[in-house]
């Protein structure tokens, strides 16, 4: 056999295999057990509404099913007490260290040349000093200044489902994004591919009081509670109403509230995410 | 069970296994024995470096991220660049290779048997780390089976590095064993490959929308590039040291390669200078906000003395000089500019995953960052790194003692003069031949006869003479 016949074989060769994997991965697909076997395990033991079949997405970043779960966020009510934080890592056993956190609070100021300064001491869980803690911020004149709670958006379009290698990560019917965290294998792509900084992998040891060091984890807006027709924590105890839950497709849930005011919004609508977290009061756009 | 060692059946039964492990002592003694005072002071420092990592690895892997200098804000860090580093330089070995072995340049032809043995321990050893950087790495490998996501670039990576293990083993077992149709059949499905697996790397990035400084269609591109620049660095280490040390395959074939690989070296240096200088100009021009920050963090910000010194001054420009500076000793002018463009292709692959992750768009966690997000390696990856380096590099060694790594199918005859005790002892040992001590040589060199390589293959017959002229 000659060099060209060797050439020729070895084209042969790739083609067959890549025929050969094609079928092998989606024949494969099929064994996985698909996300919504995990998401009946959890439901099975809530007493929540069954939800519907899986909604499409609406203008809104709600859904056409029967549930269509928002959050919103009222920053011009948000006094930066940090009783949200708090009772997030609570509620969902959260590492205690303020380096770990499902949501936080934000406070940014605006000094009167113009310039930003964000800060979040310990992610807000005990509250803000009166001066910004961010670097630089000390002595300057403060325009405007506002507290911001920050949480997972549960997007329409997730970028964190897409990237995970092993489907650990995944979209309930009713939306909520989840982590299956007996199949994560801690790579940090979900981490590195959220652009709001919603997740991280859980500490080691001690401090990983879930039992799963080094795997994913993020907010789940308290799937355990709303399952069930409870609010979230965070939602619970502010004291101020800064934060609201509801669903879209319930006339007389206070999120319509929130979704029908003056100046709403979504962060980084460019990216496409389709956030389900709607802003309003905000002074500044925030990132 | 009966197992066969240079064309010979030999039983093997519980006291023969049980010996196998006093015969294995014996060997490495033998070994260390023949060794050179130099060598033996450069086969402890490495084990010593090896040594260190296992220690680290030991510490990270039931401490998870507690003992990296990674933060929600900055997940990846040097063990992400460094699996980069190695598995995009296996491809380059690749790549480099193929000019000889598909393309035809007879230049380059010598690579074909160093060249698949470093692209099996470079990939083995991205293996490595990736798995050291991952807290569940079995689950990987069943979770890409079992419940595989073709819509994840990462997914795709995994089955590609997959495929490419099996094909390079495949090309190292079929060049061992001199099957040349095989072999070439091999090697031109791992050049296609090697383009393969750096662009599936490359997306793993370049899919990220919310990270504008991965994001980009030339990212694949230049990921490919650069992978030709580090393998054509590491052969060019390679070479000049066979040529130096008067290794097997040494001569007119090996100081050809040399040359070849300093034009080669030269063209993909101004090509990646090139690149640079227009991904830089462009970021700072018509990029997005978060792309000019990851870029100003490169020039002005903390990632800029790293970007300047090390992957501008140290790893492009120097290297070019030396390169095209007018000289007789071109071989060491080859051999310095490889070391410095490794270190600079290096230090390049961890400036693109923390310059990716540094420039922040805001609080990740709760952590707020200030103007930039701060990353350090603690020293379990620094070490980590080290020891997976100092895998390579003393596998590789221990190869050229024992395999003739010069042609396919190997001669037989190791390493000329410098023959291994170890292998009279073992051929004593399991053979049951005599001392096999080669007068012509003097009394440490003994008949060169692999013992590694004809317990896999049968060896070729070695042409009278042969020996004396190595």
């Amino acid at each position: 056999m000659n060099a060209r016949q060797v050439a020729s074989l070895s084209r042969r060769h790739l083609l067959k295999i890549a025929c050969a994997l094609a079928p092998a991965a989606i024949g494969l697909r099929l064994f996985a057990p698909p996300p919504d076997v995990v998401e009946a395990r959890v439901r099975s033991t809530s007493t929540g509404p069954t939800p519907g079949s899986s909604p499409a997405a609406t203008p809104l970043g709600g859904s056409a099913g029967p549930v269509a779960w928002a959050f919103g966020v009222n920053a011009s009510a948000c006094i930066g007490c940090g009783h949200c934080v708090e009772a997030c890592k609570l509620e969902n056993h959260v590492a205690p260290e303020p380096k770990y956190n499902r949501t936080w609070v934000e406070r940014h100021v605006v000094a009167d040349d113009g310039r930003v300064f964000v800060d979040s001491p310990d992610a807000g869980i005990h509250g803000f000093p009166p001066e910004s803690t961010a670097p630089g911020a000390a002595g300057v004149n403060v325009a405007t200044s506002q507290f911001v709670a920050r949480l997972c958006m549960q997007c329409d379009n997730p970028p964190c489902v897409s990237v995970c290698p092993v489907s650990a990560t995944y979209r309930t019917p009713e939306g909520i994004v989840l982590v299956d965290q007996s199949r994560c294998i801690g790579c940090g792509y979900c981490v590195v591919a959220c652009p709001y900084g919603a997740r991280y992998l859980t500490p080691a040891g001690e401090a990983s009081p879930t039992g799963n060091p080094g795997v994913a984890d993020k907010c789940t807006w308290c799937y355990h509670r709303i399952s069930r027709g409870q609010e979230p924590a965070c939602v619970e105890v502010c004291p101020v109403d800064a934060r609201v839950f509801g669903d879209l497709n319930d006339p007389a849930s206070p999120i319509q509230a929130i979704v029908s005011a003056p100046g709403v919004a979504l962060l980084r609508p460019e990216l496409g995410t389709r956030p389900k977290v709607f802003y309003v009061g905000l002074e500044r756009e925030v990132s | 069970m009966i197992i066969r060692i240079a064309g010979r059946s030999v039983p093997l039964d519980r006291r023969h296994a049980l010996g196998a492990v006093e015969l294995a002592r014996a060997a490495v003694r033998a070994e260390v024995a023949s060794q050179s005072k130099r060598l033996r002071w450069g086969f402890a420092a490495l084990t010593a470096v090896i040594g260190l990592g296992a220690i680290a690895a030991a510490f990270k892997v039931p401490a998870g991220s507690e003992v990296m200098g990674t933060t929600p804000a900055v997940e990846w860090g040097l063990l992400i660049a460094t699996y980069v580093f190695l598995v995009v330089t296996t491809s380059g070995l690749c790549l480099v290779n193929s000019l000889g072995m598909v393309f035809g340049i007879d230049r380059f032809k010598p690579l074909e048997m160093r060249h698949v043995f470093l692209a099996v321990l470079f990939l083995l050893a991205g293996f490595g780390v990736i798995a050291l950087e991952l807290q569940y790495p079995l689950r990987l490998v069943f979770g890409v089976v079992m419940s595989p996501s073709p819509g994840s670039p990462m997914w795709w990576m995994g089955v590609v590095y997959a495929i490419y293990l099996g094909v390079l083993l495949f090309e190292l077992v079929t060049n061992m064993s001199n099957h040349r149709r095989l072999a070439h059949a091999a090697c031109v499905i791992s050049s296609g490959w090697a383009v393969v697996a750096p662009v599936t790397l490359g997306m793993v990035f370049a899919s990220l929308v919310s990270r504008p400084f991965w994001q980009g269609s030339f990212v694949p591109l230049y990921l490919v590039i650069t992978a030709m620049l580090s393998g054509a660095s590491v052969l060019g280490i390679v070479f000049t040291l066979v040529q130096r040390l008067r290794l097997p395959g040494h001569g007119p074939d090996a100081a050809g390669v040399v040359v070849g690989i300093r034009g080669l070296l030269v063209i993909l240096l101004s090509l990646v200078t090139a690149y640079t200088v227009l991904r830089t100009v462009a970021a700072l021009t018509i990029g997005s906000e978060l792309d000019r920050e990851a870029v100003s963090a490169m020039l002005v910000g903390p990632l800029g003395p790293q970007s300047w010194l090390l992957r501008g001054v140290v790893g492009l420009v120097v290297p070019l000089i030396v390169l095209l500076w007018p000289t007789r000793r071109r071989g060491l002018a080859v051999f310095a500019a490889s070391w410095l463009i490794m270190i600079g292709v290096f230090v390049d692959r961890l400036s693109f995953v923390t310059a990716g992750q540094i420039a922040p768009w805001g609080a990740a966690s709760g952590i707020v960052s200030g103007e930039y997000a701060s990353y350090f390696p603690s020293l379990a990856e620094l070490a980590i790194v080290a020891g997976s380096i100092a895998v390579v590099a003393l596998i590789y060694v221990i190869a050229e003692r024992f395999l003739d790594l010069s042609s396919p199918g190997g001669s037989g005859d190791v390493h000329g003069i410098r023959a291994s005790g170890a292998q009279a002892m073992l051929r004593r040992r399991i053979l049951g031949i005599g001392p096999g001590v080669r007068p012509d040589v003097g009394g440490a060199a003994v008949d060169t006869l692999a013992v590694a390589t004809p317990v896999l293959f049968p060896p070729a017959p070695i042409a009278p003479g042969e020996g004396a002229r190595r």
